[in-house]
Formats: structure tokens, C-alpha cells, sequence
């Protein structure tokens, strides 16, 4: 399932899929919470466009709305400006074309393993032995064979991200969310598996938007960074990540990846981060 | 057995046996007469007696049966109102300031006046066990289901989950330890809602066996009543003990 993409520009659309159309179109989204009597302006007039199989990395400062603008996106919550369509629709509600892995682990403690992988296909009624081999395959690529009857309160931070990210593959979503999957882990097992998310998309090839704290890893694994900044959050910069694909992690040394990284930095200096 | 059971069983029976000693020294040195504190051995003969002539299993039984009821009716009615409580705000507005004020009536107080509604016979009893097992019940049910994740909460939705599915598939299951524990203090506290409606009007339990003792000056009788009440809530309680570690095993590691 690879494509070739060594020198490709910007955007890594197959111009074969629905006319060049984006998949995730987000426009003008703006969102507040309420607040005691007033309101609490979380996203300011947010734009972008992401394309099929495109992987994209949000970063900005704790606390501007990276999971608030992942959650819009899932329909999950409602904009109180802007619209948001996938595939072309508009997002008005929770949909089963997006996968969710959360900031916090969530898993349900109750399920093995296995039974949590299969749980989004269980809730469509599906068959039940498909969904076993579906799980299966998932637990092997994410490195997790043999696990299958372990209950989450078994497994560390790092092993239970994996379970959550197999699960939110199973059901062949059109869009990956990923909500620092890795933020609560230690930086050891963090660059670890920001190296398994690497193999791992290079396996499936999903649309993903990612939100992460981690320059390098968001240079790693991205085509574009969005910089967020401080609240109520707009885009204050989008970096190109041209480097060519397959990516490796030697690839973070080259002056191409430290310079990609460097202007990322900028962006966040400029709004008082880092 | 393992070990470690068998020294627990040990301890408990040499407990007992220095429970059973210091009681009939206190009977001999203190030298009270029998109807106020009975030795052990006429306890033992008066429960031989009661055990043989089937009297004691017939009270036991009725008892068990408004426990039983009681616990079920307050169970079930408690759950169903604490998840329209946790997943309605109004309703949890409407009804609050009511179910908090009607807990500072004590079930007890009230016992005379459903039996006067109600009348003598199974259905008082049941009302009072239902009643009083009702509020731990209801509190435990709202604090179980608040405590569902809000991101499994969300995860659900992302999968278009119905209602039907959020409360099989993530609250009840999400709930269960807390629920449980509501429901071991219920097993106990309906025990006591049985014994008190008895106590108010009945010719026939384990709280009937309880006042005829003090009518008569049978004292080993109520020493015997006491003891099955004792045991009545204790396997009550162990059941539920039980069921909760066979359904929560995978809270362990
Ligand atoms: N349901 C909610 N109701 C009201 N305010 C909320 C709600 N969820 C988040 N907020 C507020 O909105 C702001 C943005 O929250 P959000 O979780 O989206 O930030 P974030 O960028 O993901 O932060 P972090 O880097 O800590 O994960 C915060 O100030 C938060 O307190
Ligand atoms: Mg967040």
C-alpha cells in the first residue's frame, strides 16, 4: 500500500479519489463554552483542509483546544460558528467514520484485551468471529499478540495506548483522531512508539490528525504541522513536512528534518511557548 | 483448603469458644437468674428445641421471604429512579429536595402507618425493607453512573452506540462495583426493615419469635431470634460478597 513520495509536494492527495476534494474540510469553526454567565472562547475562526491519507499534526500550547477542535471533528461537540464536513458530509453528529484514541487511556476495565479491540464492531452486530480475526490481525500490528485475555489494569501506559489505537482501527474508520496518544507516557517509551505509530500508518495509510507536544515527533511523522496558538486558539502558522516517505527515525538527523523542526519552534516562540 | 483457610477457621472456633466462656463466667460469678441472662447450654437446648419442631425454620422462612421481597422491590425501584436522576437534570432538580428530606423521617416512624394502609400480612413488611434499603441504594446507583468516564462516554457515541447499548455495554458494567456495594448495605439494612415490621404487628417471623420472648420472659428464645437475625444478615451480606468477587474479577490483578 505504499506510495511513492519522495519530492511530492504539499499535498499528498491521490488525485484519482473524489476530484482532489479534501476528505476533512474544516471551515471557519469558532467554539465557546459556557461559563458561569458568560462564555469561555476556546477556538477562534479555524480553517484547514486535510486530504486523504494526509497526516497531520497539530501542536500548540496546554490548554488552547487541541482536544475541543478533535472533538468538534468527531462531532462530539457542537461549533458555535463554522462547519466541519468528511467525506463530503457535514459533521453534525457522532459518526463511525472517525477513530478516537484519547489523551487519557480508556480503556473499559471490565474487557479483555481482545474484547475491547472488538467492541466497535460488536456494536454494529457484526460477526462475532470475523470481528476475533479483525482483532487479531490489529494486536499484531500493534504488537500486542498474546495479550488477548490480559485486562487492561494488566498492561502499562504504552501497551494500553496500542490497545486503544487497534481499536479505534478495527472498524476501518475514513479518519484517524489522535489526542496526544502518547502525552502521558515517559519520553523513553514515548519516542518508542512514536516510531511504532510510524510503522503502523505506513501499514494503513489512514487519514490522521494528530495533536501532539513533540516537535520531533510531529516532524517524524507528519506531511503538514499546524501551530496553534494560545486561547481562544486560531492556526498561526502551517509547516510543510517534505520529507520523503518511507520515513525512518534516522531521518530526524538531516538538516532537511532539523530544519522543518527549527520553524515549528519559531512559530511556538512567536506565541511564548518553548 | 489451603493453609492459610484452615488457620482462619482455627481462630475463628477458638474466638468462639473463649465468646462462649467468658459469657457463662459472667452467668456463674455475676449469678443472674435465667430470664435475664440465660447460660449458653439453655440457649443451645431452647434452639434444639426450636430447630426440631420446625418452629424456627417456619418464622425463618417468612421472614426471608419480606427480606427477600423488599430487597428486590427497594432494589429495583432504587435503581431505576437513580438512573433517571443521573441522566435527567431536570428530573434530579424536581426530586431532590423531596428525597433528601424524606430520609430525615425515619422508615421506623413510619412503619405503624403502613401497616394501618397496608394491614398486617406480607405486603407491610415488604414496604418497610423496600423502604429502608431504598436511599443507599438510589445514592450508590447516581454515584455510580456519574462516575462513568466521560471519554468511554464519548468513545460510545463515536461508535453510535444506542441508549440501550451506553447502559448494557458501559453503565451498568461501569457501575457494578458501586452498585454492588449499595446492595450489601441494602442486604443488611432489609434485615432490619423485616424485624421492624414485625415488631409493629405479625404473628408470625423471626421479629414475632423476638416479642413473644419478651412477653413470656423467654429469654433464651430472644437469645435464639437474635442469633438468626445475626446469620440472616450475614449470609445476606456474603452472597452479595460473593457474587461482587466472581462479577469483578477483572479489578483484580
Ligand atoms: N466541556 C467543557 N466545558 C467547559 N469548558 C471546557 C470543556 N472542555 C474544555 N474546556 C476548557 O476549554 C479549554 C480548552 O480545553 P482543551 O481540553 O480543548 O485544551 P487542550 O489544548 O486539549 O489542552 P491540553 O494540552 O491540556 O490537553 C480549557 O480552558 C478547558 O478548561
Ligand atoms: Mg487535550
Amino acid at each position: 500500500m505504499r506510495t511513492p513520495s519522495a519530492g511530492r509536494a504539499r499535498t499528498p492527495v491521490d488525485p484519482t479519489m473524489r476530484n482532489g476534494e479534501p476528505l476533512l474540510r474544516v471551515d471557519g469553526l469558532s467554539l465557546s463554552y459556557r461559563k458561569g454567565d458568560g462564555r469561555l472562547p476556546v477556538l477562534d475562526q479555524i480553517r484547514f483542509d486535510v486530504q486523504e491519507r494526509e497526516f497531520l499534526a497539530l501542536v500548540g500550547p496546554s490548554g488552547c483546544g487541541k482536544t475541543t477542535l478533535l472533538k468538534l471533528i468527531a462531532g462530539l461537540v457542537q461549533p458555535t460558528a463554522g462547519e466541519i464536513h468528511l467525506g463530503g458530509k457535514r459533521v453534525k453528529r457522532p459518526s463511525r467514520n472517525v477513530g478516537f484514541v484519547f489523551q487519557e487511556p480508556t480503556l473499559m476495565g471490565w474487557r479483555t484485551v481482545e474484547a475491547n479491540v472488538t467492541l466497535p464492531l460488536e456494536l454494529d452486530g457484526g460477526n462475532r468471529k470475523r470481528a476475533r480475526e479483525e482483532a487479531q490481525a490489529l494486536l499484531d500490528l500493534v504488537r500486542l499478540t498474546g495479550f488477548e485475555d490480559v485486562y487492561p489494569a494488566q498492561l502499562s501506559g504504552g501497551m494500553a495506548q496500542r490497545v486503544a489505537l487497534a481499536r479505534a482501527l478495527v472498524h476501518d474508520p475514513q479518519l484517524l483522531l489522535l489526542d496526544e496518544p502518547f502525552g502521558a507516557l515517559d519520553a523513553l517509551t514515548r519516542e518508542r512508539m512514536g516510531r511504532e505509530l510510524l510503522r503502523i500508518w505506513q501499514a494503513r495509510r489512514k487519514t490522521v490528525v494528530m495533536v501532539t507536544h513533540s516537535v520531533p515527533e510531529a516532524v517524524l511523522l507528519a506531511d503538514r504541522v499546524l501551530v496553534l496558538g494560545p486561547r481562544p486558539a486560531s492556526i498561526i502558522a502551517e509547516v510543510p513536512v517534505n520529507l520523503p516517505r518511507p520515513r525512518t527515525e534516522g531521518m530526524q538527523e538531516t538538516p532537511a528534518c532539523s530544519q522543518v523542526a527549527r520553524r515549528v519552534r519559531e512559530a511556538l516562540e512567536q506565541v511564548g511557548l518553548q | 483448603m489451603g493453609r492459610k483457610q484452615l488457620t482462619r477457621i482455627g481462630l475463628t472456633l477458638i474466638s468462639f469458644g473463649v465468646f462462649l466462656a467468658v459469657w457463662q463466667a459472667v452467668v456463674h460469678l455475676g449469678g443472674y437468674p435465667a430470664f435475664i441472662l440465660p447460660p449458653p447450654q439453655a440457649v443451645a437446648q431452647r434452639l434444639v428445641s426450636l430447630v426440631a419442631s420446625g418452629t424456627l425454620w417456619r418464622h425463618v422462612q417468612v421472614t426471608l421471604k419480606e427480606i427477600l421481597a423488599g430487597l428486590a422491590l427497594g432494589a429495583v425501584s432504587a435503581t431505576v429512579l437513580g438512573y433517571l436522576l443521573a441522566h435527567s437534570p431536570v428530573a434530579e432538580r424536581l426530586l431532590t429536595p423531596y428525597i433528601v428530606a424524606s430520609q430525615s423521617v425515619p422508615t421506623v416512624a413510619i412503619a405503624p402507618l403502613l401497616v394501618i394502609w397496608f394491614g398486617t400480612g406480607l405486603l407491610s413488611k415488604v414496604l418497610v425493607c423496600a423502604l429502608i434499603v431504598f436511599f443507599p441504594i438510589l445514592v450508590n446507583t447516581v454515584v455510580g453512573l456519574r462516575s462513568v468516564s466521560q471519554n468511554l462516554r464519548d468513545l460510545m457515541r463515536t461508535l453510535q452506540a444506542n441508549r440501550w447499548q451506553m447502559l448494557w455495554m458501559l453503565e451498568v458494567p461501569a457501575a457494578l462495583p458501586t452498585l454492588l456495594a449499595g446492595l450489601k448495605v441494602g442486604a443488611t439494612l432489609a434485615v432490619i426493615g423485616a424485624v421492624v415490621g414485625e415488631f409493629v404487628a405479625s404473628d408470625r417471623g423471626v421479629g414475632y419469635l423476638l416479642k413473644q420472648g419478651q412477653q413470656l420472659y423467654d429469654t433464651p428464645l430472644i437469645f435464639v431470634g437474635i442469633g438468626t437475625l445475626v446469620v440472616m444478615a450475614q449470609a445476606l451480606y456474603g452472597i452479595v460478597a460473593l457474587a461482587e468477587r466472581g462479577l469483578l474479577r477483572w479489578q483484580k490483578h
